[in-house]
């Protein structure tokens, strides 16, 4: 049996370049991160599914209910055509990118604008709410006196104040600290899996998008070039133009004819904060370069220890089947050398240090 | 050149700025003062207090309420669907509704007899419903001509204040539960608040002087500004002063309210930031 869909998404958006196209379902309590270049379309593809952007082609339906349809250029005579559901009935809550809330209001009125009648039964569970997401001192500031990450705190607020059947999230927690920000998540993702409902959330940040998503669509001009499970987009991905979108920076050919991908941050080892990620491992040769020197290390290993931290991504060297790991060397530029056998950690606090990494044996060049 | 005289150099374009401003501000005021000094409260009894002098006060007063009224409830839809761009040939309809401003209100007035007269078949129309209630000299087209004359300068005012508010806050109202027109009344109406009622005193203004096109189509019954003409032609500068001042006086009010109201509802939400920053 395939699980129910709640929403049901097909269609094509008109932007002045490119068509902005998806096509989704997800079942309900689904989150979806969708992540990708800035102008890809992401932003476009949650006013679609909100209902508010114009559709080309298609249709969205949540919950059963069509909340946005391309109008027909020429609907036949007394052809009823099926008009999509008020704003206020289709149980969208959105977090926008800015901000949108309403400036003449506090921040308390802004969490229970959507409330009426009910913001009075819920005081207790309102205050628990603005404490929670860390608003508690600033319930009756306004929003012109909030910080940006304060304001994306009280937007999280609103929307998930009131039951919702899906919530778009654009950029939701861009501007916050990223201690908070993991907890945000943990909030939002809560009172998803309470309402049941579904989530669609856009970033630039791939950590972000793994932590949040289910699954991850990858998206640039307009296109989802591949929608997948978090790890499998990093993994697997599909296309070397999806790699790279994923933030590997350097491509290593390999004699069975597939390329390791290299993440400047991801291979790098380690859950010392102060030091940023640290990749250890044992220096085979130096050679001066420049004012500096360029030396092999062997990392010790390619297995990435899982950082306590919510900033950073372990994960691991990304290799493709059949390499062994003894075999990687990591190409460095460093000012003052270390000896030949010495035991080396490299942070990834000046990623530009690793250059390129090889595979034993290979020719440089 | 020494610290000194370069400094002295570097005031003299703040300094010439300065006495720009006060000139300016001395030449618009100017009248005002004259007015002030030329007319004496004596002067000022002996005009109002013959029988009837009132009459074309309370006359404009009342009119000028209909015909704002009529602009607040025709005009501020026509106002939003312009600011959110809903029109098909938006520039179109904007264009028409700044003509009546660029037309000399002259020329208004003697095109509006077609429309309530009894020359044109509007006006037939029109006045066929009852001449005594809608025709030319009547209560109504002293309405219709105060509103040719102050209307385009609400709508174009109100639809410049209205655009300013964000398109996506009307959005999220209604995705947070709001029916359109809650979401106009809650988050639009109070945020272009400042700006409408700025639109409604200059209409205000410009609705109770006046005078162009209410010379041709509302002669009767008389407004305050044909009595201060009357007063003029009939006997001098002196005793059409007064009722310039009762003008002013009726005028002024409502504009300078709505100013203050706007500088100060701008105000608050300023020092509301600064307690907030605070806290």
């Amino acid at each position: 049996m395939t699980p129910p869909t709640m929403l049901e998404a097909d269609f094509a958006v008109a932007r002045r370049s490119f068509d902005v196209a998806a096509q989704l379902s997800l079942a309900p309590g689904e989150r979806l991160s969708l992540f990708g270049p800035s102008g890809a379309g992401k932003t476009t593809c949650l006013e679609a599914i909100a209902g508010t952007a114009p559709l080309r082609t298609g249709q969205v339906h949540l919950d059963g209910l069509l909340v946005n349809t391309a109008k027909a250029k020429r609907p036949r005579r007394g052809a009823l055509v099926e008009q999509p559901a008020e704003l206020r009935h289709r149980g969208v809550a959105v977090i926008r990118q800015p901000t949108t809330l309403f400036p003449h209001l506090s921040v308390r009125k802004n969490v229970t604008y959507g409330l009426g009648a009910r913001a009075h039964s819920r005081g207790g569970a309102l205050e628990e709410l603005l404490e929670r997401v860390g608003l508690g001192d600033l319930a009756w500031a306004m929003p012109d006196a909030l910080s940006g990450g304060q304001r994306q705190r009280a937007c999280l607020a609103r929307a998930i104040a009131r039951p919702f059947r899906a919530l778009l999230l654009d950029e939701p927690f861009s501007a916050v600290d990223a201690t908070s920000r993991a907890m945000l998540r943990t909030i939002a993702v809560e009172a998803i899996r309470r309402e049941e409902a579904v989530a669609v959330l856009v970033t630039h940040d791939l950590g972000e998008a793994q932590a949040f998503g289910h699954r991850i669509g990858i998206m640039e001009n307009g296109r989802i070039l591949q929608l997948g499970g978090t790890e499998q987009l990093v993994r697997q991905p599909a296309t070397l133009r999806v790699a790279e979108l994923c933030g590997n920076r350097s491509f290593v050919p390999h004699h069975s004819g597939r390329l390791w991908a290299l993440h400047p941050d991801r291979f790098m080892v380690g859950a010392w904060p102060d030091k940023g990620l640290v990749l250890s491992g044992r220096i085979l040769s130096v050679r001066p370069y420049g004012p500096r020197f360029a030396c092999e290390m062997q990392p010790f290993s390619h297995q990435v220890e899982r950082s306590g931290g919510d900033g950073h991504q372990g994960g691991e060297l990304c290799l493709g089947s059949g390499i062994d790991p003894g075999q990687v060397v990591v190409n460095l530029h460093v000012d003052s050398p270390p000896r030949v056998g010495d035991l080396w950690e490299v942070t990834s606090l000046s990623p530009p240090l690793v250059s390129r990494v090889s595979l034993a044996g290979d020719e440089e060049g | 050149m020494s610290q000194l005289s370069r400094r002295a150099v570097g005031r003299i374009p703040a300094a010439a700025a300065i006495v720009a401003a006060a000139l300016v501000w001395v030449i618009l005021l100017g009248p005002l003062a004259v007015l002030l000094t030329q007319v004496s409260p004596h002067s000022i009894r002996q005009s109002l207090d013959q029988p009837g002098a009132l009459a074309p006060l309370w006359t404009s007063l009342e009119a000028s309420s209909v015909a704002l009224g009529c602009m607040v409830v025709l005009g501020t839809p026509l106002a939003f669907l312009l600011a959110r761009g809903r029109l098909r040939a938006a520039r179109v309809v904007e264009a028409g509704i700044v003509l009546p401003l660029l037309m000399p209100p002259l020329v208004i007035g003697l095109l509006l007899i077609f429309l309530i007269g009894q020359a044109g078949p509007v006006g037939r129309v029109v006045s066929g419903v009852d001449p005594n209630v809608f025709g030319v000299n009547t209560f109504f087209a002293l309405v219709v001509a105060e509103f040719y004359e102050s209307a385009p300068f609400y709508i174009i005012t109100a639809a410049a204040a209205l655009t300013t508010v964000d398109a996506r806050l009307e959005q999220d109202a209604q995705l947070l539960g709001d029916r359109p027109l809650s979401a106009f009344r809650k988050v639009t109406l109070p945020l272009a608040a400042p700006g409408l009622a700025t639109g409604l005193a200059i209409a205000w203004a410009r609705a109770m002087g006046a005078f162009g096109a209410v010379l041709i189509v509302a002669y009767n019954p008389t407004g305050l500004p044909l009595q201060i003409d009357e007063s003029f032609i009939a006997n001098g500068l002196n005793a059409a002063l007064p009722f310039a001042l009762l003008l002013i006086v009726a005028a002024l009010p409502l504009p300078l309210i709505a100013l203050l109201w706007s500088t100060r509802a701008l105000g608050r939400r300023r020092s509301e930031v600064a307690v907030g920053a605070g806290s």
